[in-house]
């Protein structure tokens, strides 16, 4: 019975978010201080789920779409590596959200749907079986959706009608990977090490791995996948705690879990390694990290440019994924967490920029970091984090997946180490060159736009701060989440 | 845990410097002195501990950044700790008079003191890893000095600075990675014997070692990566661009830092890759010493023609980081143990420290002239010098030491490094190229002598005002810069007394017994030995009373930079712009898809233009006939009304027919038919 609590988190938000609809408050607009405590209560509940070690079990049953077609939550081992991280970094961006969204309209649509999607992401981190992800990664964009669409000019229509054109469509092609699974596969659950461990009868292989290839594109969608990678620099109009949370955060990081449900846990990666499925799938990867950081060089708009450096950043995670190995999946959720703090904080930096000074691109920003230091620090911090630079974190997931990829050895390998070594560099040109202007600028500059320009408030430099204290003491010391991700994969 | 304090000691009296700085500076420049001095007194301490047979240090923090850093000081690490922590003391007490109306100097202080921190640290790394760590701080606090001026060209050195560091760090980086899956350790003590048996396997095609065979190849790509960083750093050609740029825009005492040390801590790197890699490997010394070669004549002549002070000073520790790496060249090509590769591991050590000092002493000079009159180039400093002994003298001793002029540090060192090129069987080339550089380091150094301290000015009226300058430096900076040049001085005077010790301490790290480096004795001032030195020197004044003695137009042709011809274009410009290509028409194969998608099946984007001519003439006709039966009582027609009504009926139809539904309900209408047909038919 104590397995039912892992609805909880999930159901507990969304039902928030649509009561903040339904009734309206009368004299305030929002009410901050019930929104963020909704959302630290639910993630207090999550951590104290994970802590305690209640939640390994049978998992929870929500309903039964038939008899064999169940709607299920458990917690396993990458659930809660998921899990733990999106309910630490969404208490944080809900502050730093309430500043950010101070004179915006439309403030408690936004909340509500900011909190629903809290409880969405979650549902996406304990799903049980393959069905229950995918109900809740379509959910995902219905609720996202509005939320790319709230500025309503036409950028942003034009930017939320392309997120829901790729994301359909990518969705119907992971259906279809999703029912091959459920009709040949032994099981629909999350098993380790693939459904397909006991071999297949009655069917080509090769139309299992076509299908595999579908789905690992349909899921792709959402991890910024190069074809279908156009609509995540198209959404940075959305507003920046939308765009670091959603695109940085849970829905990139939604497609890349999903794939890693998909790869190692439904076809299995012995099923897949070594077929011509692997090294499609491994070229695409490789493709999108060269087209991710190469974009974010030639791009000028500031968050833009996080936004391509997300794409090239998620298919390092994908790039640990595709090597198939138990080495590959440490390295993916290695990236999968770290990215995260180190790409969020970023993106903070670029909307505490946008918010006190009103600057959009990158030329704007000289002599900026001398009147907001501590956003400039917290962004460069970020900027050599994800340049792979020790003793942040990024240079631990780097060097796992780099290892995994030497272990795999082959043209697979060198080919990984020669794109690493170019994305690096490529990271290095465009996070440097920001902090470069913005600390020193040319001389003859004419810096009297900036005056009257100062570091946030509170509600945005705390979040900021926790999060360059987390991937530095990451970097430092990752002894214990090591152990634990050796332990789940 | 000592070990640990060098490096975190100075980091936090950056900090509290930092902190200070905003109240009181003159509080602040004292404790900075006080933080350097203590830290060079307490590595002179332990150098002394390590002179009287005193064991190693070692500190491991396993689990940190990921590997663990671990820490060591042996007697090597002993002689270079204690240099650059001298270098720092020395040159933060010259600071003071030379930042006085500086701004932005709590910046610097901020800056230098952590490169401190971080430079010990790479110099008491026992792995790789930690070096590498390190490095990488050292390369972005010292960034800062670079750029300490913010003007435009302080800034494109510093960019370019910044650049090579990093691109050689990442690369370094990658190195490492693939040393680790090769070998599965970093540590410097542990990977000669497992090199050693990759070594061995390599005759034996099929055996494997570690899980994998390692081809030559493998071996030596990644033998180049993990140096490639480092040699950046150091200034090797072809990646030596930053380095002419750089020196001369920072402020002297950091010039004196970024030649002196920054540039041997590149050179640590190499010489502990190929001491542990590849001793004894010929094909590895020969790429070394070539590039020792070239890095050493492009310097030399790019110091020639220079017509500026601290430009000429900078080429020519490029061209000594050259002399330096033909050292390590010549160790490699040896076998491991024999006599030349003693003297060559004696000879590429001696030269390190003693370049170190030397260039500390002429960058703190070059300081004093900039500091007094803001000019270096040498048409407006030519006669500055005159009337000014100890200073003259403190320069001709730098200036004789690096040109290896008999009685010199510098013979010592050049004499072992000429001595172990001839012995490993470098080759009559590369020995006559040794010569010739040798004698245009002579050349430079008597132009940049002559023109500062023996000639005077063409305008007298400055010529004057020279003369006039008496208290040119205060008594701090007096002892900041005479204390190195006299230990130079004592070292050339005495060479068995202080050189010999140093190279024998230093010989574990190179991978040379103690005893080896004790029975190797080497009689410097014997006649073959003299002689190689009086062909240099006739070479060099040669070259200077024909050439170079009327030489101050800058005659160096502008165009001629690797960087603006070759790195910037093919960083900037190639490889983005044709990755850049690819990926746009990557990108847009999925908006052409959806887009082909909405103009065919799903016709929501009509592919006709509409026309706007209405076919409307049923509306004209109707509203005659109703205008007939049933007129209006304003006499007003029907016919607008129809016709619009027309009108939009039209476009309903239009929006039916091209719609998707209307597409289903045909097929609908059509399965029904199908199916009653069947039905019937059944």
């Amino acid at each position: 019975m104590d397995q039912q609590i892992l609805i909880i988190p999930v159901l507990f938000p969304i039902m928030a978010g649509i009561a903040m609809i339904i009734f309206k408050p009368k004299a305030k607009v929002y009410s901050p201080l019930f929104i963020e405590g909704i959302v630290l209560l639910n993630s207090i509940l999550v951590w104290t789920v994970i802590l305690t070690g209640m939640g390994r079990g049978e998992g929870a049953l929500l309903f039964r779409l038939t008899y064999d077609l169940s709607v299920y939550f458990k917690l396993d081992g990458a659930g809660m590596v998921f899990a733990g991280l999106v309910s630490f970094l969404w208490p944080l961006a809900t502050l730093y959200a309430f500043e950010y969204m101070e004179h915006g309209e439309h403030i408690r649509s936004f909340f509500s749907l900011y909190t629903m999607t809290y409880g969405v992401t979650l549902g996406i981190a304990m799903a049980g079986n393959l069905v229950t992800l995918y109900m809740f990664y379509e959910m995902l964009t219905l609720v996202t959706f509005p939320l790319v669409l709230h500025d309503r000019t036409r950028e942003a229509r034009r930017a939320s009608r392309m997120y829901l054109y790729y994301s359909i469509g990518g969705a119907a092609c992971a259906f279809m990977g999703l029912v091959f699974v459920l009709i040949y596969g032994s099981t629909s659950d999350f098993t380790q090490g693939g459904v397909f461990s006991g071999g297949v009868r009655n069917v080509d292989h090769n139309i299992l791995l076509a299908m595999y290839v579908l789905a690992f594109f349909g899921f792709g969608v959402k991890a910024a996948l190069v074809p279908v990678q156009k609509w995540l620099p198209a959404a940075s109009v959305a507003p920046t705690p939308v765009t670091a949370l959603l695109h940085a955060v849970a829905v990139v990081k939604s497609g890349a879990f999903a794939i890693i449900r998909l790869t190692y846990y439904s076809y299995g990666a012995d099923f897949l390694r070594n077929t011509w499925a692997h090294y499609l799938t491994a070229a695409f990867v490789m493709l999108t990290i060269v087209y991710g950081s190469t974009m974010a060089v030639k791009e000028i708009h500031f968050k833009k440019r996080l936004a391509y450096s997300t794409i090239s950043n998620v298919s390092y995670i994908l790039l640990g994924v595709v090597m198939m190995s138990p080495a590959g999946l440490i390295a993916a959720f290695t990236h999968l967490v770290f990215h995260a703090f180190m790409k969020i904080c970023s993106f903070f930096s670029a909307g505490a920029v946008m918010h006190r000074a009103d600057r959009n691109y990158i030329y704007e920003l000289d002599g900026l970091g001398y009147q907001m230091p501590v956003t400039f620090a917290c962004f460069t911090a970020s900027a050599l984090a994800l340049m792979g630079m020790p003793p942040f974190a990024g240079f631990i997931s780097k060097w796992n997946i780099v290892q995994a990829a030497l272990s795999e050895g082959g043209v697979l390998g060198i080919c990984a180490i020669v794109i690493i070594l170019y994305s690096a560099l490529m990271t290095a040109i465009y996070m440097l060159s920001v902090t470069v202007r913005a600390f020193l600028p040319a001389k003859d500059t004419v810096l009297t736009a900036n005056e009257g320009v100062s570091d946030p408030g509170w509600k945005m430099l705390v979040p900021l701060v926790i999060f360059v204290i987390v991937f530095t003491v990451m970097g430092i010391y990752s002894k214990p989440l090591m152990q634990f991700l050796e332990e789940i994969c | 845990m000592l070990t640990a304090i060098l490096i975190l000691w100075p980091m936090a009296a950056a900090i509290i410097c930092f902190c200070l700085g905003r109240r009181s500076e003159k509080a602040r420049d004292i404790l900075a002195d006080i933080a350097t001095i203590a830290e060079c007194a307490l590595m002179i301490a332990l150098l002394a501990r390590s002179l009287q047979g005193g064991s190693d240090l070692y500190l491991g923090l396993p689990g940190l950044c990921g590997m663990g850093l671990n820490l060591t000081l042996d007697g090597f690490r002993c002689v270079y700790g204690t240099v650059a922590s001298l270098m720092w003391a020395t040159t933060s007490v010259f600071s003071r008079q030379y930042f006085t109306y500086y701004a932005n100097r709590n910046r610097y202080y901020l800056f230098n003191l952590l490169t401190l921190g971080a430079t010990m640290g790479v110099f008491l790394a026992a792995d790789l890893f930690t070096a590498f760590v390190f490095f990488e701080i050292m390369s972005f606090t010292s960034f800062v000095w670079v750029a300490h001026d913010e003007t435009g060209s302080a800034m494109k050195a510093a960019c370019t600075y910044l650049a090579v560091a990093i691109i050689g760090g990442l690369i370094t980086l990658m190195g490492l990675f693939m040393l680790y899956n090769m070998i599965g350790t970093l540590t410097l003590s542990e990977i000669p014997v497992r090199i050693e048996e990759i070594r061995q396997v390599w005759p034996r095609p099929f055996v494997t070692v570690y899980g994998g065979i390692v081809t030559p190849t493998r071996l030596y790509l990644t033998g180049g990566l993990v140096a490639c960083g480092f040699a950046a750093k150091a200034g090797v050609w072809p990646l030596h661009i930053w380095l002419p740029k750089a020196h001369p825009v920072a402020p002297a005492p950091a010039s004196a830092l970024l030649s002196g040390i920054l540039t041997k801590s590149g050179i640590f790197g190499i010489l502990a890759v190929t001491c542990n890699m590849f001793a004894g490997d010929a094909a590895w010394g020969r790429a070394i010493m070539w590039l020792g070669v070239i890095t050493m004549f492009t310097g030399a002549l790019l110091a020639l023609f220079s017509i500026n002070l601290k430009r000429t000073l900078a080429c020519s520790s490029m061209s000594q980081i050259g002399f330096i790496m033909t050292g390590i060249g010549a160790y490699a090509l040896s076998q491991p143990g024999s006599e030349s590769a003693v003297l060559a591991a004696r000879g590429t050590v001696l030269y390190m420290v003693n370049h170190s000092l030397i260039k500390l002493v002429l960058f703190m000079i070059a300081g004093v002239v900039y500091m007094n009159i803001h000019k270096l180039e040498l048409a407006d400093i030519r006669g500055y010098g005159r009337r000014k002994p100890l200073l003259a003298v403190c320069f001709a001793i730098g200036a004789l030491s690096i040109s290896g002029i008999p009685g010199s540090s510098g013979y010592i060192a050049k004499t072992l490094l000429h001595e172990a090129i001839v012995e490993s069987g470098a080759g009559r080339v590369i020995e006559w190229l040794f010569l010739v550089c040798g004698g245009m380091t002579l050349c430079y150094m008597l132009k940049l002598f002559i023109t500062v301290f023996a000639e005077k000015n063409h305008d007298d009226e400055l010529q004057k005002q020279y003369y006039g300058q008496k208290d040119y430096w205060n008594a701090e900076s007096r002892i900041a810069v005479t204390v190195p040049a006299v230990i130079l001085a004592v070292m050339g005077l005495f060479p068995y007394l202080i050189m010999n010790r140093t190279a024998y301490m230093s010989s574990p790290f190179l991978g040379i017994t103690r005893d080896a480096m004790g029975e190797c004795v080497v009689v410097y001032y014997a006649v073959h030995n003299l002689t190689g030195s009086f062909i240099s020197i006739a070479i060099g004044l040669v070259l200077f009373f024909l050439i170079f003695r009327r030489l101050d137009r800058n005659v160096w042709p502008e165009w001629l930079d690797l960087e603006d011809r070759i790195y910037r274009p093919l960083i900037l410009k190639i490889l983005p712009g044709i990755l850049g290509f690819v990926s746009a028409i990557t990108g847009q194969i999925t908006d052409e898809a959806i887009i082909l998608l909405r103009r065919t099946t799903h016709r929501q984007i009509s592919t006709r233009v509409p026309t706007g001519s209405m076919d409307d003439h049923l509306a004209v006709e109707a509203g005659m006939i109703l205008d007939h039966i049933l007129p209006h009582r304003d006499g007003s027609s029907h016919i607008p009304v129809l016709v619009e009504k027309e009108e939009r009926a039209a476009r309903t139809q239009r929006v039916i027919y091209g719609s998707l539904s209307f597409g289903l309900i045909l097929v609908c209408i059509g399965l029904i038919l199908v199916l009653i047909y069947t039905l019937a038919s059944a």
